[in-house]
């Protein structure tokens, strides 16, 4: 045996190992992209180096032998620089999405390529589950949300983007219908006591995950039911409460408390329930509305617009007369112009200081309120609410035109000098904009803009142990998936809060395409589906949902719509792995990518060379384990790449699937196909079994989602040689 | 008298056949026959005519030159050859020289054996079968000091030994003829012009190891010198001197020549072992090193053609003699190859210890044109730029290592003012990342992501911190890559950083080329004061930029200009203006 | 492009020397190449059922080396000087030069099949910088001028 240290650990290491295995078998664990015991050492990722003392240069730790007394370190800073930078140079050539910029784009990273592809392949529980992991609200969610994802989709670039936000709906109805609605099991109590006030999407969110990973939560609301702006500031046509009812029904049934009508300030102080609970979210939400500083906003007749969806929804709608202006160009103007249409005013008008291209709302919303009616007023600005007796009587607007862009590209509306125009009218409602009631949270320490001052990462705030999400925070008031994302994020650093840990969420290093590269004339057009709405005469009258929601049919046929841009081997990618455990910036070194996105198959494999880190793992074990020789390295130096020899396709070689090459691919450049129609990234579950094969026990690797066999792949030499097809494979499992 | 032409590959590109053919149709007497690289390249082709010991050396001949040649041999008279016979000026190239490793080129016949043994040939061999055991060669070896001339400087004897001592019947030498660095060209010029030089120093490597093959590896394009050494070899064959029982003792050996492909990572031993296996030439990973498991995993030795030039001199005239010049460090003498800027170019063979300025002034003439001299790029893609304010430093492993470049295999290309330093480091950033293997990160990536700064550089798109971006990948492509072309890939760059930084940041900050080479950094502008309006510019300008009538001052459009520097060549009255 | 026919018996001389010598792949590839003017596909097939190399590996070894080509040259196949020597002498305007006069760019042919252009490491002439070699002719000291006028005559010549 021999004597060395390996960070300052003694280590005795049997003659002739090297310092990968010595390390490896006491536990200490190398990074390395191109080393396999299955084949014989290469060297070339340079990842495994170590430092060893009195040796000047960087040993490559998979060749490097043991010797005795020496001195060992693996995480030296010469160390991980010399990694930090290998990885950067790797990245930066490396061309393809981790996962998809639908998923990126989401401020909940909602596995979006992931569900859509589930409900394409008609798996729908697995798809609400995957929702689940992100959202708790999803059947909600899913009506209401103005789906930053879509605007990421990629399918944009060829006709439109899928129909995200309603597939997410469509899943989460068919569970809400059920008897037995999905609930994840929850982790063992571990006796911590969380307090969170506001049972909005935020607070809901985090009490939800709170509770599934072991912790005793109670909601603290001030309002005679739960959900927040979900409830008290979104129409019943658009999002039915009996939905939200529904979804809360469940979080309570995963073991949150919800204690409704009391508020901070006056039934309790942060103080006191930080006194009786092991930590505090704030979750209080924005709920004043913004003012406009127009002479007359304190006319009798002037609403603001979340007091004026909130009333409706609580059943007292105030008297708005027949002549109601919105102003406003956001889904809450769009909430309320088509509530005042419901509530039956004759002229409905939307005031709003740019053009229709420049509003802010959905464009479904948009063109649906015209449907119902509703009259834009564009390039209009209000300059007086005109008032007699105290009660408003008309407005007088500006005339605007678009000037030079502003800095968020816009152009910028400016007012034509001296045209004005003036309406009569009963009442008007301001949908501008809504802000923290400060005096709620007078304990917290608030930012320049008003609004509590949280850590955008750690979400901590001013007081240890309190912690604060969602709209009453940083930046104010935004949009509901923000609020749960934040809430999803905060639940996991409070879980380390509370296990004396401080957990950075931040999402770490992934890997993204350049956009401008990708070339998509290779896909057929195929229009978006939009599910079937009730017509416009219909319910401009009443507040039933507004859609219909997705068939089945319609579902499967938008969702097969889908790219699938993100990898199929993210989480078992061995890339993005080491990748993350450096602080790397691939974009210091951005240049010319060397291989172009390929696409090659035959019926068990995938290629794609844009990935491919030349490792060379597939090439030796083809070579050197199978001795069948199907692929090898061609050209050289940046423009490497592996392939079958004249670039001939998989199918035209001698490969017999045995797949150990997928098998040792450390990214997604080989990929080995999965029993679904639709190849969505999963996380899936490897075991190894065996199989008979004439006779002999070979062992296979079995990959089970959801409890569907994904993949059978070969394990020995048996299996690998005995040319049987996946399908035969499977068929001798028992 | 006889008549001997210098026929290496510069000789015969300058025109060297074309004069024998002309000679030989003058009917002249006198024998003519040819001999390798004199080493005076830039005089070539060259005719030298021996009278019994004398000779007369004339330079730059062509075929017109032959009838007065033919009229010199037979009446004697310089007269008509005058114009052709080296000045003394150039003479002294060679005379300043002391020449071991090429002390037979440009002397005898490289396609003779017998010419060979008539300069003592074979004698070293002889000597070491039969009066020294391999160690005591060894030994020999060591006492000389002679250390690799391909660039590592590692001690010779060294490596002999490790082979010598590793276990196994079946050994290999192996030389490495594959010489790669662009601007050194010793190696072919001492098999083209002496090949049998080089077997002898095999040889006796091989007896010293214990190998019974031999093998050399040697570039494709260099046909002569593969067609040379071809020829050596059947004639040592026919004498007995390759093969079963050399000199009648129980020393065999057999020898085998294996031509390159064109792949300069494969002067990396390693590599080269690959390439010699039939594979794709990428290094393999060490240890195990080639003393240990080399060619066919054997143990194998490898050294390159300059080292074993040497090697039948030392045994002949002693360790001794060898170590006798030199510095405490670096023994016996080197080539170098001298080219670019300088006034007389060739290969120079000097004792260590000299000095660059004794190379590039004393024997090289210094200067070719009237800018000053810049800088010297030793060791090619390796090695680096030293400035002219370090002129002085000593030919010596470790001082010119000291500097940041390397001794190299001694390529030592000559820079004016008019050369881009930034330029340089891109033109030798092009060079590795082409030949790298592409099998480790740093050197396939980033050799590739220097070029792309250098390159952005040097079109005027460098932004602030590049140079720092540079430098840490550098440091960390010499820390992380696989073999010795990466490891010494950012050399280059960090010299003309260390030393030209100035000009980098005129690149960056300026948008400026000092040297005026960078295209995009420079515009070309007419001196109205100077201009004749000779129109000789616009008949030139390949896409009519510029415009004027006869007789008066011309004017360039900036807007259509490619600067291609065309009217800057052809102007004769400086008028166009390069800034 | 017209089909063209590969005579594999001449390649039985080579294969009958070193199909059975191992670590011969390279020689064998310059033979080839030597007796064709490229690497055919039908010759690396057939070089791979006598040397039982696989193709992959042959390819391969064969796309490593800058020597070999897979597509028939030019009558001329110009090799201008890459080296250091030649750059710090303008060889970049004998390149542009090159390119200019025969309308390819480096490892293309000219249309006529006359010229082909490649770009190579140091020939070693580095005295008479720049530099190029035409098939096994050697041209030094080359201008641009000088250079047109040596395509001009080969162009001549072939007619």
């Amino acid at each position: 045996m021999i004597n060395l240290t390996i960070n300052g650990k003694a280590i005795q290491a049997p003659e002739g190992s090297t310092i990968l295995e010595a390390a490896r078998a006491n536990g200490i664990d190398i990074p390395t992209l191109c080393y396999d015991k299955a084949v014989e050492i290469y060297g070339a990722c340079g990842l495994c180096v170590v430092e060893a003392e009195g040796i000047p240069k960087l040993l490559r730790s998979c060749s490097a032998k043991c010797t005795e007394g020496m001195v060992v370190n693996t995480e030296s800073d010469r160390v991980v620089q010399s990694r930090k930078i290998a990885m950067e140079l790797l990245m930066s050539a490396h061309d393809g999405d981790c996962v998809a910029p639908c998923q990126l784009n989401c401020p909940a990273r909602t596995d979006c390529q992931g569900y859509v592809g589930l409900i394409a392949n008609g798996e729908y529980d697995a798809a609400l589950k995957l929702i689940k992991n992100k959202i708790p609200l999803p059947a909600s969610i899913g009506r209401v949300c103005p789906h930053p994802c879509e605007k990421a989709c990629r399918r944009k670039n060829v006709e439109e983007p899928i129909n995200i936000a309603q597939l997410k709906a469509f899943a989460a109805n068919i569970d809400l219908d059920k008897d037995d609605s999905y609930l994840p099991e929850c982790q063992e109590s571990s006796g911590k006591k969380v307090a969170i006030i506001g049972g909005g999407p935020a607070g809901l969110t985090a009490a939800y995950y709170l509770t599934i990973m072991g912790h005793e939560v109670t909601v603290y609301d001030m309002m005679e039911k739960m959900g927040g702006m979900l409830r008290y500031g979104i129409p019943q046509y658009r999002l039915p409460k009996e939905v939200l009812d529904k979804e809360i029904a469940i979080i309570e049934k995963a073991g949150v408390k919800l204690v409704n009508n009391v508020k901070l300030g006056k039934d309790f102080t942060i103080e006191s329930l930080k006194a009786e609970n092991d930590a505090v979210i704030v979750a209080v939400g924005a709920w004043k509305s913004s003012s406009m500083r127009t002479p007359g906003e304190d006319l009798e007749g002037v609403y603001g617009g979340i007091d004026f969806l909130r009333a409706v929804i609580k059943g007292n709608p105030p008297e708005i007369g027949e002549r109601v202006a919105i102003c406003g160009g956001g889904n809450t103007a769009m909430d309320a112009c088509r509530t005042a249409v419901r509530l039956g005013a004759k002229e409905v008008y939307v005031i709003y200081r740019r053009t229709r291209n420049e509003m802010p709302a959905d464009k479904l919303e948009i063109d649906e309120a015209e449907e119902e009616g509703v009259i834009y007023k564009f390039l209009t600005n209000p300059i007086s609410f005109n008032g007699e007796d105290g009660k408003l009587k008309s407005v007088t607007l500006q005339i605007m035109e678009l000037g030079e862009p502003d800095a968020s590209g816009r152009r910028k509306p400016v007012p034509v000098e001296g045209k004005t125009e003036e309406i009569a009218l009963d009442s008007v409602i301001l949908a501008i904009g809504q802000k923290l009631v400060q005096g709620d949270v007078s304990e917290l320490k608030l930012n320049e803009r008003g609004n509590i001052e949280a850590d955008p990462d750690f979400f901590t705030t001013s007081i240890d142990g309190v912690f604060a999400i969602g709209d009453a925070t940083n930046r104010g008031a935004s949009i509901a998936i923000e609020a749960i994302g934040e809430a999803d994020r905060c639940a996991k650093a409070v879980d380390a809060y509370l296990n004396g840990q401080k957990l950075d969420t931040r999402v770490p290093y992934i890997s993204k395409r350049d956009e401008s590269t990708i070339d998509y004339s290779d896909r057929k057009e195929q229009s978006r589906i939009n599910p079937k709405v009730l017509p416009a005469d219909v319910r401009n009258k009443n507040f039933d949902e507004v859609s219909l929601g997705f068939t089945e049919e319609e579902a499967q046929a938008e969702a097969s719509r889908c790219l699938e841009c993100g990898c199929r081997e993210y989480y078992k990618c061995k890339l993005l792995n080491v990748a993350q455990r450096y602080d790397i910036d691939p974009s210091r070194f951005k240049g010319e990518i060397p291989q172009k996105y390929t696409h090659d198959e035959n019926a068990f494999i995938e290629r794609n060379t844009s990935k491919c880190i030349l490792c060379g793992l597939c090439v030796r074990s083809c070579r050197e384990v199978m001795d069948i020789h199907a692929i090898g390295l061609m050209g050289r130096g940046f423009k490497t790449d592996v392939s079958p020899a004249f670039s001939l396709p998989l199918d035209q070689t001698k490969c017999n699937n045995c797949g150990l090459c997928v098998q040792l691919c450390p990214t997604g450049s080989l990929t080995e196909k999965a029993n679904l129609k639709k190849q969505v990234p999963l996380d899936e579950q490897y075991t190894e079994e065996f199989v008979d094969i004439n006779g002999t026990q070979a062992s296979v690797l079995v990959s089970r989602y959801n409890g569907k066999v994904l993949r059978v792949i070969p394990n020995d030499e048996v299996s690998r040689n005995a040319n049987l097809s996946r399908e035969e494979l499977q068929a001798k499992l028992q | 008298m006889r008549i001997v032409i210098g026929q290496g590959s510069c000789g015969i590109a300058a025109g060297a056949e074309k004069v024998r053919s002309a000679l030989l149709k003058q009917n002249i007497s006198a024998p003519i026959s040819i001999t390798g690289c004199i080493g005076m390249c830039y005089l070539e082709p060259i005719v030298d005519i021996y009278d019994d010991d004398k000779l007369v050396r004339l330079v730059k001949v062509s075929e017109s030159d032959a009838p007065a040649i033919a009229d010199y041999i037979r009446t004697g008279d310089r007269e008509k050859i005058s114009a052709l016979i080296v000045t003394d000026e150039d003479s002294e190239f060679l005379s300043k020289q002391t020449r071991i490793a090429l002390r037979n080129c440009g002397i005898i016949n490289p396609e003779k054996i017998e010419e060979y043994i008539a300069k003592d040939g074979y004698t070293a061999l002889r000597s070491c079968l039969t009066e020294k055991t391999p160690e005591e060669v060894i030994d020999v070896i060591k006492t000389s000091g002679l250390a690799g001339r391909g660039g590592a400087g590692f001690p010779t004897w060294f490596k002999w030994n490790a082979a010598r001592q590793s276990e196994g019947e079946e050994k290999y030498l192996i030389c490495n003829a594959d010489e790669g660095d662009p601007g050194a060209f010793m190696d072919r010029a001492v098999i083209e012009s002496d090949p049998h030089n080089l077997i002898e120093g095999m040889l006796i490597g091989a007896y010293a190891i214990g190998a019974k093959h031999a093998v050399v590896y040697v570039r494709a394009e260099y046909p002569l010198a593969i067609k040379r050494l071809k020829n050596a070899l059947e004639q040592a064959r026919e004498k007995g001197i390759i093969g079963n029982n050399i000199f009648g003792t129980d020393f065999s050996c057999d020898f085998m020549i294996k031509a390159g492909a064109g792949a300069f990572v494969c002067g990396e031993e390693t590599a080269l072992i690959e390439s010699l296996e039939g594979h794709r030439g990428m290094p393999r990973l060490k240890p195990p090193f080639p003393a240990q498991s080399g060619f066919w995993r054997k143990p194998s030795n490898i050294n390159n053609v300059e080292t074993f030039a040497n090697v039948a001199w030392i045994i002949n005239n002693g360790g001794e003699a060898f170590a006798a010049m030199g510095t405490e460090g670096s023994k016996g003498t080197k080539v170098f190859a001298v080219t670019g800027k300088v006034k007389r170019s060739g290969l120079v063979e000097i004792p260590m210890g000299k000095t660059l300025r004794d190379v590039i002034f004393d024997i090289g003439g210094g200067m070719k044109t009237d800018k000053p001299f810049k800088a010297v790029q030793m060791g090619g893609p390796s090695g680096g730029c030293i400035p002219a304010d370090l002129i002085d430093t000593v030919i010596d492993y470790k001082a010119l290592g000291a500097t940041g470049a390397i001794m190299g295999s001694g390529g030592m290309v000559v820079m004016d003012e008019s050369t881009c330093m930034v330029g340089m480091a891109k033109f030798f950033l092009d060079f590795t990342a082409k030949e790298s293997c592409g099998k480790c990160i740093h050197c396939r990536i980033g050799t590739k992501r220097m070029l792309e700064m250098l390159e952005r550089i040097t079109k005027g798109e460098g932004k602030e911190g590049d140079i720092e971006l540079l430098e840490e990948l550098c440091y960390s492509i010499k820390d992380g890559a696989l073999c010795g072309l990466g490891q010494t890939a950012p050399n280059p760059v960090l010299t003309t950083i260390k030393y030209f930084r100035d000009e980098y940041e005129a690149h960056i900050k300026d948008k400026k080329c000092p040297a005026g080479e960078c295209s995009d950094l420079i515009e070309y502008t007419i001196n109205a004061d100077k201009c004749r309006g000779c129109t000789l510019c616009a008949r030139n300008c390949p896409v009519n930029a510029i415009t004027g009538a006869v007789k008066q001052p011309h004017v360039i459009d900036t807007d259509k200009c490619i600067k291609c520097g065309k009217c800057y060549s052809v102007c004769r009255f400086d008028a166009v203006i390069k800034a | 492009m017209e089909k063209r026919t590969v005579d594999l018996s001449l390649l039985d001389g080579v294969l009958a020397e070193y199909a059975s010598v191992k670590g011969s792949l390279i020689t064998i590839l310059q033979h080839t190449q030597d007796i064709y003017g490229y690497l055919p596909k039908e010759a690396i097939e057939l070089i791979s059922e006598k040397t039982g190399i696989a193709t992959s590996e042959i390819m391969g070894v064969g796309t490593f080396y800058t020597q070999f080509r897979f597509e028939p040259v030019g009558k001329y196949l110009i090799m201008l000087c890459q080296g250091t020597a030649c750059h710090v002498n303008s060889s970049e305007l004998i390149l542009q030069t090159i390119k200019d006069e025969l309308h390819i760019e480096d490892g293309q042919t000219t249309e006529d099949g006359l010229f082909s252009l490649k770009c190579v490491a140091c020939l070693g002439c580095c005295s008479l910088s720049p530099v190029m070699m035409i098939n096994e002719d050697t041209y030094g000291s080359l201008t641009p001028d000088k250079t047109k006028k040596i395509l001009k005559e080969l162009r001549e010549a072939a007619v």
